[in-house]
Order: C-alpha cells, then structure tokens, then sequence
C-alpha cells in the first residue's frame, strides 16, 4: 500500500524528531501524542533501527524498545539539524486547515471553542506559508440549528435530560419525547445521537428537524452504548427490513444518490430499477408522490395504492376549489397537462432532486 | 526478505536531510541498502524517482544541484524544510486534534495526521482534547465519490482534466473537458465548480455523477481562476434555497411542519385549514406534492398547474 508506506514515512520523520528529545519516553504516551496505535508505533520502532544517513557504517539509528520505553543510544548518529521539525507539506495544511474552518463555522459550536480554531488556523497558516495556498480550493459547509446545538452541547456537558418537538417526515407530524443525549455528529448536516425515554432505544435526531427544546432539570442517564461507526451513513438499513422496488425515468435518477439501496440496475430508456429497504414502507408515500412521472412503485402494492389514493384525493381539492364558494381564487390559466414549468434548471441541477431525503427512516 | 517502502523512503529522507553537500545518484544508490537490491539501472532510476515524488508529496523539498563536473546531485536543504518556530497553547491544540479526526477520505486523513504529529514533534502540547473526553462532538467529512481525489490532486495543481458525466436528467453520460476550479462540500455531497472548455463556461459538477475515470489532460489552463469560487450559492439556487417570488397555500393544521417552519405568513381559514404564504423556488412543485391531499395550492397558477399535473400522473398509477 503505496499511501501506507507514505503516512509511515511521514510518521517515523515525526517520531526520530520527537523521540530525540525524550530519551526513555512511554511507548503508551507516544502513541497517544501520535494518535496511533501502540502496535503501529511497534511496528515503526522495527523499521527505524534500519534507517540511517548510510546503511554501511555504523550510524544507523540504534532505537530500542522493551515494549514499555523507548531508548535511543547514538542520538549522535543524526546532526540535530536533520531531526529538526519538517515544515507542513500542502496536502497537510489543507486536510487541517480545511477541517478546520469547516468545524469553526459550525452554528451553535461554543465560542471559546471557535476562537481557539480560528487562532489555531492563523498560525497554521503562517507556519505552512505557501504551502497553505493550495487549501482555499476544498471547502466543506456543516449544516446546523446554531440554538439546537448550543442547548443540545449544554446538555452534555452537564449531563442533563432534553425536552424536544420532533419533526417526523416519514409521518408528517410532530411529536414530543424525553433524550438523553450521547454526542453531536456532524455529516453534512448536523444530528445528536440520544436514547429515547419513549422508545427506550437509541435515536438519532436531525437538528434542523428539532421544533423546540428545552433543558430539563432531571439529569441524563444514556445506558451505556457502544458507540456506532457513523462514517458509513447514518441509515443503516437491517436485512431483515421490508424491500421495495421503485422503477424511475430519467428525471428519477436521483433517488439512487439520495436512498441508500441494495440494487440499481439500468433500464433500457434510460432509467433505473432500484430496490431499497426500510422498516416502514408507508414512509416512502412521500417518494411516491414526488416521483409523478418520472417513476412508479412496482412493490409492495399497498404502497402504490396508498401513493395513488393521495394522489386523487388531492385532486378532488382542486376539483372543489373550481367550482367552489364564491370568494375563492379560481385558478387562472388552468394550464392543465402543460410540460412543467420551472422544473428543469440549471444542466446539472439536481432537478426535482430533494436536497436531503435520506434519513427517511429516522 | 523484500524490503519495505517505507524503509526506503525513510533512508532517502534521512540521507538527504542529513547531507550538507548534494549527494549524486551514484553516492545515493551506493549508500541505501533497497536501492543496492534494485537489479537494473533502469529499475533503480525509476525506484529514485518515484520515491523523490513521494517525498515531496509529504512536503520535503529536494533540490537539484548540478556540480562543476555535469553531475547532479540531490539534497533536503535544512532551511528549506525546518517548520518556522510555531506556539500553540493547550485549547489551539485540542482545536486542531478534533481537526484532524474530521476526515474521512484515507489520503487527506493520513495528510491531516501527518500535520499534527509534526506539529507534535514541534512541541505542541499534549493536553486532553476537552471533546475527547466525551466524545461528545464528532465533524465528519463524508467522501463516498472515487472521482474526489483525482479531481483534489487536479485542483492543487491546476491541470485540466476530463470525464464522463450524467447530467441529472440524461440517460447516458457525455465526455466534459473541464479546468478544475475548486471543491465544495455541502449537505454531505461533493461539487465542483470549473471551466467546462466545450461550453466556454463556468459549470458546476456534482461528483456523484461522474461516471469512470477522471483523466489528466495535459497542457494548461486557458481560463483565468475567477478569486473567489461560490459553488454554494449555485448549487442553493437548484435545491430552490434562492426564492424570488411566493405562493400561497392551503394546509392542513397540525400537517405540514417545514412548510410552516419557513411560511412567511399563516392564517387560519377554520375548518382545519390554515392559509400560508412561503417562498417560491425552484423545485416547491415535487416537495408540495408529497404532502398529498395536505396541500392545495392557490396561486400562483403557474405552481398550481404543475403540481396538478404532477399529481394527475400519480393518481393514474
């Protein structure tokens, strides 16, 4: 692994540097400083006793474990100067700087957090110098109710209950419950990991969908979980969850990007056949609806009945609103079956895409 | 047993660092041990010079001298690669260790890592990240797109590339020739915004829809980099975020909470309906219908009639 053996590199640079200065350190405490694994850091002291200005004389570096301490003997086998600091590559000043603003713009972060980041990123840059230029090309935006946040990270930190107003897009209601709440993740958009008092489960709530909070004066009490790996996606739907296959056009592509799903095969018009899991199916209505002709629900059936059910009694409203009381606006125009209007956008428009749709399930 | 790269590199590193004179190929190759095992002259150039590559790619500068004789010699002058004196106190440290874990993508991860543990070298200090403790903040950067690398390589060194890409609504994607810009993350998807030379335009490309591989062109960019780039806005105006004009609608009370979360105005009609005025953007058509028989829109007609129409091809199932 190519990208390994750089990091590696990169590392054991950092370490001769490091471990010059504190002869007998901890391997525990290296590898913490390093934020690695004390196995990793092992496997670095195997390979630096090989390494040296000259594999020929007798000065290559003679670093040592127990497995407890580190020693090195011929600290003198490096010019000091040539174990000094190494200055800040640019891929590394933008993967820290870039990390950096984006979390430093989070709405709701604490303020002395924020200036400590904007302090920090001010002297990074002026540390990687040129090297920092290359950085203003990547930018990340997380997305969050600064209010939310702040009462959600209060109550964290002082290990206290939350009162919530939830919104469900799966049902299109409100409803209110109790969490104790675990940890902020951001992914995009911004969400807190809590157990549920009403469903005595962990949920997880986007904050944007919060419509009211409060703090409660009972304290928090999270049973202990063991914390999920959230990188791979927030939805992670069971095998054993209900499937549905939805059939989409062209213009219905998109529910592949924004539905985590088991299969997309390519029609031949140039649409997809797309087959996703969730635990409530009723849920997907909503995807139904939306879709209009640029796709269908093949299964379950009830779903495509339940979609075209709505889809009649919504137009037995306009039909009403017609021929309604006086006072009503009619409709003007009544450009009934016209190509849509302003549905197309810009060439790579996301178009009739919804911005965000995944967390269908939560 | 083969030697690893990393020890290699790490020798080549050490030997050129520790020099004060430029070392020669041949001095290089006589001096590590990976390099006396290359066989061929031709295996051992084209070790060399990938792995100078490599140690460049984690930020070591290597020059090039050539002595009177016509020889070239190598060499990581100290000045030029000693990080400037840098004091970060306890809070920025903690500030840039949440930093370095927000990464998910592994070579920008790994570059991030690299950062700190040199900054760590440097005498940052140790102290407990005050969210480590807990856990209780975790930024993450999701980077699900393979097209995202090639494209961050061609962003920081400016070469033009071109790919495969599927507009939202085609059914077969189309060769785009593209000077690559900028890179933006928003709502946990990838853009990029650049200089399409087919259409002689500024385009905006979401990565998802890249399809294949991304390929380097050679030569340069032919068009200026605007200073700032807003992929944001662009990208806000399709998800309808941009709205220019309004529309009023009937809701049904307790239905419809996003609705009324951005409604600029709410009127109870009795009945169980409530009258709302909101912002009319691109897209309010698909999202008004998914509230179904929730929703029935007044004006204007234009929204009126495409969200009819939408649900007339619904209710034909």
């Amino acid at each position: 692994m190519a990208a390994n053996a750089i990091d590696q590199t990169r590392r054991m640079l950092s370490l001769v540097t490091y471990l010059r200065e504190r002869p007998g350190a901890r391997v525990a405490d290296v590898a913490r400083a390093f934020g690695i694994t004390e196995d990793e850091l092992i496997s670095d002291l195997d390979v630096l006793p090989l390494c040296g200005t000259s594999f020929r004389g007798g000065d290559l570096l003679d670093i040592d474990t127990d497995g407890e301490r580190i020693w090195w003997r011929n600290p003198g086998a490096l010019a000091a100067e040539a174990a000094a600091p190494l200055r800040i590559a640019a891929d590394e000043a933008t993967a820290l700087l870039v990390a950096a603003r984006a979390v430093s713009t989070l709405p709701g972060l604490r303020e002395s957090d924020r200036q400590a980041l904007l302090r920090a990123t001010a002297k990074l840059e002026t540390a990687a110098g040129e090297a920092a230029g290359a950085s203003s090309r990547l930018s990340v935006t997380f997305e969050s109710e600064g209010g939310v946040f702040a009462d959600v990270d209060r109550a964290i930190s002082e290990r206290r209950r939350l009162w919530i107003r939830y919104y469900s897009p799966a049902r299109d209601e409100l409803s209110e419950r109790e969490i104790d709440p675990i940890r902020l993740v951001s992914v995009g958009h911004t969400y807190v990991e809590a157990w549920c008092r009403r469903s005595e489960a962990r949920r997880t709530f986007r904050l944007d969908r919060v419509a009211e909070i409060r703090i409660l004066d009972e304290p928090s009490a999270p049973p202990e979980v063991e914390l999920r790996d959230l990188s791979e996606g927030l939805v992670q739907p069971a095998a054993e969850d209900p499937e549905v296959v939805v059939e989409v056009g062209p213009g219905g592509r998109w529910v592949a990007e924004y539905y985590p799903h088991d299969s997309a095969d390519e029609l031949p018009d140039g649409g997809l056949r797309i087959t996703l899991r969730t635990p409530d199916p009723a849920s997907l209505r909503r995807l139904a609806l939306r879709l209009g002709r640029d796709g269908r629900i093949v299964s379950p059936q009830d779903l495509a009945d339940s979609a075209q059910r709505a889809a009649r009694a919504a137009l037995a409203a306009y039909d009403e609103l017609v021929a309604g009381p006086a006072g009503t606006p009619a409709p003007a125009g009544g450009r009934v079956g016209a190509p849509y209007g302003n549905a197309d956008g810009p060439a790579e428009a996301p178009v009739g895409g919804p911005v965000d749709r995944q967390e269908q399930a939560l | 047993m083969a030697i690893s790269k990393a020890e290699r590199l790490m020798n080549l590193a050490l030997c050129l660092l520790g020099t004060r004179r430029p070392l020669s190929k041949r001095e290089l190759r006589g001096s590590i041990e990976a390099y006396l095992e290359a066989g061929s002259d031709d295996s051992f150039n084209r070790m060399f010079e990938r792995d100078k590559d490599d140690l460049r790619e984690l930020g070591l500068v290597i020059e090039t001298v050539e002595n009177l004789d016509g020889e070239v010699g190598y060499l990581a002058r100290r000045d030029s690669n000693r990080l400037p004196p840098v004091t970060l106190d306890a809070e920025e440290a903690a500030a840039l260790g949440l930093a370095a874990k927000v990464w998910q993508q592994a070579r920008l991860a790994g570059a991030a890592s690299g950062a700190l543990q040199k900054l760590r070298a440097a005498g940052l200090p140790e102290d407990v990240d005050p969210y480590g403790a807990h856990g209780a903040l975790e930024p993450h950067i999701p980077v699900h797109e393979a097209a995202f690398e090639p494209l961050m390589l061609a962003c920081r060194d400016r070469r033009p590339v071109a790919f495969e890409y599927r507009k939202a609504t085609a059914a077969r994607p189309e060769l785009r020739q593209v000077e690559p810009w900028a890179l933006e993350c928003w709502r946990g998807h990838w853009y990029l915004a650049g200089w399409d030379r087919e259409r002689g335009a500024e385009r905006v490309f979401r990565l998802s829809r890249i399809t294949g591989k991304v390929r380097n062109r050679p030569g340069k960019f032919t068009a200026a980099v605007p200073d700032v780039v807003t992929v944001r806005e662009t990208v806000a105006s399709w998800a309808g975020e941009t709205a220019d004009r309004s529309a009023l609608i009937r809701l049904r009370a307790g239905a419809g909470y996003p609705l009324r979360a951005k409604a600029v105005s709410v009127r109870e009609l009795g009945d169980g309906w409530e009258e709302l005025e909101i912002p009319y953007g691109h897209g309010l058509d698909a999202w008004l219908v998914e509230f179904g028989p929730d929703v029935v829109v007044l004006e204007p007609a234009e929204l009126r009639a495409d969200v009819v129409d939408r649900l007339r091809a619904v209710a034909k199932g």
